[in-house]
């Protein structure tokens, strides 16, 4: 049986620098796999090579089937990212941000859609009001409404946690449930050994371009996870 | 709606919510009108040459203010990425910020073109209709190489020095053929007389707006 996600012997150089080395990993429907490993192991080169901003210098991705490289716009429409940045126009309000997102992947009645993610992340009260005025927080939950505007069923989080005040992480956690319950894929590269081992249902492990580790969360013991990933950044640290 | 409406749209809104691009560019295009208009001496007339330089100085040079704008908004908290992961084909995208592009130096330019009669003789008037043919033209040319270099240099730190470097050397053939064409018009020419030019300037248009849609999908991407 083919996997819903297939990631086979990606390979990314840089002028000379490879910063991924042959990665090769299937995900299947519903699982959430969280990806750890040292500052420069290729976490977030992966992440933008999957969610197709980043070219990669050879290997293939494939999702539900559709190639990344032949069928570009079926694999995107699959896909939802919350990043460091927000991709969020801060001269537009909350409600025309999302209205405009969900009207770029053609989701039916973009501004009901808008308005149910705004209520979710708890931001109705504040639809009307520019981006460029919120806290950090508000605009990493409104980043993650945006990112499931087209209801996705793969999503990509890169350090999704960075920054949110505890109200805030707390509204990620309860998506992120929900998005389990909903059989939907996750990859979310995280330092977080806590929340990246909590909602995980595979976790890995980068170190220099290559998975050096992948198992499902159940048979892994969350004390010699957490040993084994500081082998790797100390590793990382000395090289 | 495609994506090539929604962009836009969305740039158009922006742009009427806050006219920031259009005023600069109207209000650096009117300090170059007036500060040519003084090396006039009072009472005298210009050749139609002259004429259709200083015209193209200011339209030219208020131009590129314009251009920088419209995607350095892409550029903040990284919009351009969150365009590229939707389905939006990098066409429609190009096309769209084109479009913007062209919208925005028309609205600059039917304050400039006035105000170029107002200082430099009503004699000049009676070529408008033409002279809106060439501006349009012209326009699609600028917006095109504008639009495929504002893309490349939105990734840079230093992106609002970058872009006249790119942006001018490129344009030279494309505004010394405008300015001779605008020059014949002033003169009062027939049409037939100057028509190559004219395919020589959608020539240009065209050529750099299809290589802005083959170019620019490698440009944006890393």
């Amino acid at each position: 049986m083919s996997c819903f996600l297939t990631v086979k012997n990606l390979f990314k150089e840089y002028e000379g620098c490879r910063a991924l080395r042959g990665v090769n990993f299937g995900l299947e429907k519903g699982d959430f796999l969280s990806l750890f490993g040292p500052n420069g192991a290729g976490k977030s080169t992966l992440l933008g090579i999957v969610s197709t901003l980043v070219s990669p210098s050879s290997g293939q991705i494939e999702i539900k089937g559709f190639d990344l490289t032949e069928e570009p716009e079926q694999f995107k429409k699959q896909l939802g990212v919350i990043s460091h940045n927000s991709l969020l126009y801060d001269h537009m309000t909350a409600l025309e941000n999302l209205i405009f997102y969900a009207s770029l992947y053609k989701v039916k009645a973009p501004e009901n859609r808008a308005v149910e993610l705004l209520r979710v992340v708890e931001l109705y009260p504040r639809r009307h009001s520019r981006v460029g005025q919120f806290s950090r927080g508000m605009r990493q939950r409104l980043s993650v409404a945006r990112a499931l505007v087209n209801d996705p069923a793969l999503l990509l989080l890169d350090e999704p946690y960075s920054g949110l005040d505890q109200y805030a992480a707390a509204i990620l956690t309860e998506q992120l449930a929900e998005l389990k319950s909903k059989e939907r894929t996750v990859i979310m590269v995280t330092h977080n050994l806590d929340h990246g081992l909590n909602s995980a249902t595979k976790v890995g492990i980068l170190s220099a371009g290559c998975l050096v580790f992948m198992e499902e969360r159940d048979s892994v013991d969350p004390a010699l996870f957490e040993v084994e990933y500081l082998r790797h950044v100390q590793g990382a640290v000395r090289a | 709606m495609s994506g090539f409406w929604l962009i836009l749209q969305k740039d158009l809104h922006a742009e009427f919510r806050k006219p920031e691009s259009v005023i600069s560019m109207v209000f650096f295009g009117f300090l170059l009108l007036v500060i040519l208009n003084l090396a006039i001496p009072l009472g005298s007339e210009i050749s139609s040459e002259t004429g259709a330089g200083i015209l193209w100085v200011a339209i030219t040079f208020s131009s590129i203010l314009g251009l920088n704008r419209t995607m350095s908004q892409e550029k903040e908290n990284r919009c351009m990425d969150g365009l590229l992961l939707s389905p939006v084909s990098i066409e429609e995208f190009f096309a769209a910020k084109m479009v913007v592009n062209v919208v925005l130096m028309l609205l600059a330019e039917c304050s400039i073109v006035p105000l170029f009669f107002i200082l430099y003789g009503d004699s000049f008037f009676q070529s408008l209709p033409m002279l809106v043919l060439v501006v349009l033209l012209a326009n699609i040319g600028f917006a095109a190489i504008g639009t495929l270099f504002s893309a490349i240099t939105a990734g840079t730190s230093r992106n609002e020095a970058l872009l006249p470097l790119l942006f001018y050397p490129l344009v030279i053939p494309l505004i010394s053929i405008t300015v001779k064409v605008t020059s014949m018009i002033f003169q009062g020419a027939v049409i037939k007389d100057y028509s190559s030019w004219l395919y020589v300037m959608l020539a240009y248009g065209c050529i750099f707006t299809g290589l802005g849609f083959l170019l620019l999908g490698h440009v944006v991407r890393e």
